[in-house]
């Protein structure tokens, strides 16, 4: 099954991006805790080993198995999802981890992964008529966001849920979806919004509206995104210097190590820092895209596609709240957040970003 | 086959994924512009935001200045004492350490193991603890604990002077009297050491604490005598204890050049146990209590009256026996008068006689010249709390408030406020701006600053100040109702006060409760001190001429013994009068535009040419005065001239064209 030809073959371009992100992350998550909760960074360094290991998988794994296995992934990821509700770990109110004895793994961080599998699957074997996706054809892709996604809603982990329906949309348009059938779906979300307004949870709302207005309450929801901006304006240009920010060491900024953790890098890194690590992210996705485009078959240019467009909604999302621009609804950075399955996963759609590139060149 | 359907969907899909391309490197410059504009152009804003949030610093408190009186005899003193901090991060067992410490620093041992482990590289055990040479070897001994030396006020002298001098807290800042007033000189620059502040508040420093010299405080040199004041004290204990009133007050003034020689609250307290009081004994009632004055305003009644020219001093007046009935009121007086003259009036304080005076001045007079001695002003005393004292426009008044405002109800006024009142009377007719402090000086000696007498305004002739004080001379003298303020080898003029107290709850006034007071100067006609003694609610002979004016003799006669003054060497300088006003600057002072811009009222007709109807009317109404006006326009004429005295009805018509 391994390959000799994945050795001689390797994308180390890809590799070395995420190595140096993962660096970048590593680096921060020590910056943020080593003061108040050195625990915390000696943990990521075993994270990052599984996610190694997770990597090393994607890459080596013929991925036509997955293809293969795509609907079995979709569902196994459904079950854990389903087994969270009943046996999983309660955090803040959130019932999302399933405790696996020597670490607690979030099912909905694999759902994103199955999701762009299992839709991979189907787009590739069902033929797009010429003129897209009419209503009908998405009735199976609907399901296989809908299960996951409502699991997820009643967890409630609002951030993985938006990012399953972003994935969704992104995959579908790119099959492409007629223009008459998407236009009648947009109109019906627009007329159901004020109900799922009144279906928010009370702190999403206030997260919403602090959102529109985070020096009204600096104190109360507004207190993340002011403090979040403060560490990266105070940051400058060329930055405080590697563990010499004061807004994150000082415990200024809450979840420093994990959903604000740009903030923390931005404050030791300044302005300089900033435009690396977003030209780091950009290059991976466009390296991502390029990708897809080389992949030999359909599937694979969907799942790059899928995995670097995942990728992409987690950066924008995560770089959005925490500058101010988005509410906030608790998102990870790939790579830099600490946070243990999302970087598996992030790490495991970099492995099968790797795996497609160099497949497409090797038959 | 699958080839076939790739290559089919790769062309349409390439396009798309092009666009989303597109897409994300929008959004991505989106980002960038983000960062920039945090970064960048709001960085100033937010890094002083971040510094707002964790700069922290910690104060090393200098050797506070000390308070002396005006014969450099020692009120307050600091010692240096030991404060005691740790560096908790230097602390090896925060749970031994804390056992050895708290026998040492006398504090609670689960108290210091607490603060032991907060981490911080800086907090206080305890401060200001009185520690011996070998305390003090066994603390630096103890890894990551240290001590600095702060300065602890002491008042030597206990209760002396107390309610003047405040006291200080435990960041040694002043929080009552002197020491809150002049709290910025007595501290000192201090030294402030920089660090940072956690969210949780803990402070990491980055100097160490235990290096360093500070700028010790100023010291603070007040024109009260510790003599007098204990002379003060004494009689206005005895006076309160003797007839069981609830509380008193005694000041003793320089009426030449307003400095306060003493100045007495009682109930009082030990400023160095000063959480044993509560705030009923801490404050300096002369400065921060007002009463209704009651027959002692009747002298600046009468005063305006003379310079008025609105009653002659042996000008007779009925006092109808004890009842005079106006509109729906009647008055009364506490003896049976017919006939009395200005000065009788005075001396045997008669009610219904002074609001017949009243009548003579007018509403509009009356309340000028109240004014003028400093009723509803603050007197601008260097101490902490002054009210300015309740005395209504007289256009407000009601039908017989021109009647019980001449006999005192109606108007109220501070201890100081009514001996600063006299002291014009005193001086020749001056009204001087009380103060008790005399210099500041740095811990060289070197003056940093000095109050010198201010003149705030003259508001009767020396000819009338003159008169004035023949009459109140009646009042001591035999048949008059403050003989029992009398001096043996000197004349004193004064006049009593025994006043209603208003019922503050259900309007008019209560039935048995009283204000007692004296006040006076002496010797009279060559005056070096200008006193008065007020108790609040004396039991038993309630009169003023009973419980006030005998603390009023024992204060002047002890003062003028310590003074060294005696009947012969009367004239001759002594060495509280180190200050003799130049009658001429007084005058030009008291004359000048100046001192009308600073809001100033007139006491002769001002000038209104040149003026706005608007400008005009707004200085006519703080002058007291009424404006008829001709015209529109601006004011071209007026009677009478400016300068002129003001016309008894207070009335000046100006023709504005």
């Amino acid at each position: 099954m391994i390959d000799r030809r994945l050795f001689t073959h390797f994308d180390w371009f890809t590799f070395s991006l995420t190595a140096a992100l993962t660096a970048i992350g590593l680096a921060s998550v020590y910056s943020a805790t080593h003061a108040q909760m050195p625990a915390i960074y000696k943990k990521e360094v075993y994270w990052i080993i599984i996610g190694l290991a997770g990597l090393a998988a994607a890459v080596t794994i013929n991925y036509l198995l997955l293809e293969r296995l795509a609907y079995a992934l979709w569902g196994g990821a459904v079950i854990l999802l389903v087994s969270v509700l009943f046996i999983g770990k309660t955090t803040a109110g959130a019932r999302r981890w399933l405790n696996l004895g020597l670490f607690s793994l979030q099912p909905s961080e694999l759902a994103k992964l199955a999701l762009i599998i299992a839709l991979a699957k189907y787009f590739t074997s069902r033929p797009v008529p010429s003129k897209g996706l009419a209503l009908k054809d998405l009735a199976l892709p609907a399901v296989f966001l809908l299960v996951p996604f409502l699991l997820v809603v009643k967890q409630p982990d609002l951030g993985t849920a938006i990012i399953l329906w972003l994935i969704f949309w992104t995959m579908t348009l790119m099959v492409r979806v007629r223009t008459r059938t998407l236009v009648g779906i947009v109109a019906v979300f627009m007329a159901l919004t004020p109900i799922a307004w009144k279906m928010l949870k009370g702190y999403q709302k206030a997260r919403l509206m602090s959102f529109l207005d985070p020096a009204k309450d600096p104190l109360g929801t507004g207190y993340h995104v002011m403090q979040s901006k403060i560490a990266i304006g105070s940051g400058g240009i060329f930055g405080k210097g590697f563990t010499n920010g004061t807004q994150g060491n000082l415990m200024f900024l809450p979840e420093h190590h994990t959903d604000f953790i740009f903030a923390v890098y931005a404050e030791e890194w300044g302005l300089a820092g900033s435009m690396v690590l977003l030209s780091l992210f950009l290059i991976l996705i466009l390296n991502g895209f390029n990708a897809a485009n080389d992949a030999k078959d359909r599937f694979g240019f969907l799942v790059a596609f899928g995995m670097t467009t995942m990728l992409f909604w987690h950066v924008a999302i995560n770089l959005g709240m925490v500058s101010g621009m988005l509410p906030v609804v608790g998102v990870p950075l790939p790579f830099i957040s600490y946070g243990g399955s999302f970087l598996v996963t992030a790490m495991i759609a970099a492995g099968l970003i790797i795996n497609i590139k160099m497949r497409g060149f090797m038959f | 086959m699958k080839g076939i359907d790739a290559g089919k969907t790769n062309t349409a899909s390439r396009t798309r994924l092009f666009l989303a391309a597109a897409f994300i490197a929008l959004l991505f410059a989106a980002i960038f512009a983000r960062a920039v504009d945090l970064q960048v152009i709001q960085s100033t804003g937010l890094k002083l935001a971040a510094a707002r949030q964790h700069n922290k610093t910690v104060s090393i408190l200098p050797k506070r200045g000390e308070i002396l009186d005006r014969n450099s005899k020692e009120l307050a003193v600091s010692m240096e004492v030991d404060s005691v901090y740790a560096d908790t991060r230097k602390v090896a067992s925060p749970a031994e350490t804390a056992h050895a410490l708290s026998k040492l620093i006398k504090a609670d041992r689960a108290d210091i193991e607490r603060k032991l482990k907060t981490g911080a590289s800086f907090v206080w055990l305890k401060r200001q603890v009185d520690l011996s040479e070998e305390e003090r070897d066994s603390l630096a001994g103890i890894d990551g604990i240290g001590m600095v030396k702060e300065g602890r006020r002491f008042y030597p002298n206990r209760t002396l002077a107390a309610n003047l001098l405040g006291f200080t807290g435990m960041d040694a800042n002043g929080l009552e009297g002197v020491e809150l007033f002049y709290d910025n000189a007595l501290k000192g620059a201090g030294r402030k050491l920089i660090g940072d502040k956690d969210a949780a508040g803990r402070v990491m420093l980055y100097e160490d604490a235990a290096k360093g010299a500070d700028a010790a405080g100023m010291n603070v040199e007040m024109t009260v005598d510790k003599a007098i004041q204990h002379i003060a004290e004494k009689a206005l204990k005895k006076a309160v204890e003797g007839s069981r009133a609830k509380g008193g007050t005694a000041v003793v003034m320089n009426p030449h050049t307003g400095e306060a020689l003493a100045m007495a609250s009682y109930p009082s307290y030990d400023p160095n146990t000063f959480g044993d009081y509560s705030h009923r004994e801490w404050k300096n009632r002369a400065v921060t209590d007002t009463f209704e004055p009651g027959s002692i305003l009747k002298t600046f009644l009468v005063a305006a009256a003379l310079e008025e020219n609105a009653v002659r001093t042996t000008e007779l007046f009925y006092c109808e026996n004890g009842r005079y009935r106006v509109a729906d009121r009647v008055f009364h007086d506490a003896e049976k008068h017919g006939w009395l003259t200005t000065a009788q009036v005075i001396k045997v304080s008669s009610n219904i006689c002074a609001a017949k005076i009243g009548e003579r001045l007018g509403k509009a007079r009356l309340y000028r010249y109240l004014s003028a001695f400093g009723f509803g002003e603050k007197t601008g005393i260097d101490l902490p709390g002054e009210p300015k004292g309740a005395l209504q426009n007289y256009k407000n008044w009601s039908g017989v408030s021109l009647h019980t405002v001449s006999f005192g109800q109606g108007v109220s006024a501070t201890s100081v406020q009514l001996v600063t009142a006299l002291s014009a009377i005193a001086n020749g007719g001056f009204l001087m701006k009380p103060y008790a402090v005399k210099t500041v000086r740095d811990s060289r000696g070197a003056i940093v600053s000095e109050n010198n007498p201010v003149v705030r305004r003259r508001v009767i002739s020396t000819e009338t100040a003159s008169r004035m004080t023949d009459m109140l001379i009646g009042v001591t003298t035999s048949g008059g109702t403050g003989t029992m303020a009398a001096l043996a080898d000197f004349e004193v003029a004064g006049k009593t006060a025994t006043a209603q107290k208003p019922d503050l709850k259900e309007g008019g006034y209560l039935d048995k409760a009283f204000m007692a007071a004296f006040f006076g100067f002496v010797p009279a006609r060559e005056p070096l001190i200008a006193a008065i003694v007020v108790l609040d609610e004396p039991q038993g002979d309630y009169h003023g001429g009973a419980v006030a004016a005998p603390a009023f003799r024992e204060i002047a006669s002890e003062t003028l013994s310590y003074m060294g003054i005696s009947p012969d060497r009367l004239g001759v300088k002594v060495k509280l009068v180190n200050y003799s006003p130049q009658n001429e600057t007084k005058e030009g002072y008291a004359l000048s535009k100046s001192a009308k811009d600073e809001g100033v009222m007139a006491m002769t007709v001002p000038d209104f040419t040149g003026l706005t109807m608007r400008a005009a009317l707004m200085e006519a109404q703080k002058d007291a005065i009424e404006i008829n006006a001709v015209g529109s326009g601006k004011a071209v004429s007026q009677t009478p001239k400016p300068g002129s005295p003001i016309p008894e009805d207070g009335v000046v018509t100006v023709r504005f064209q």
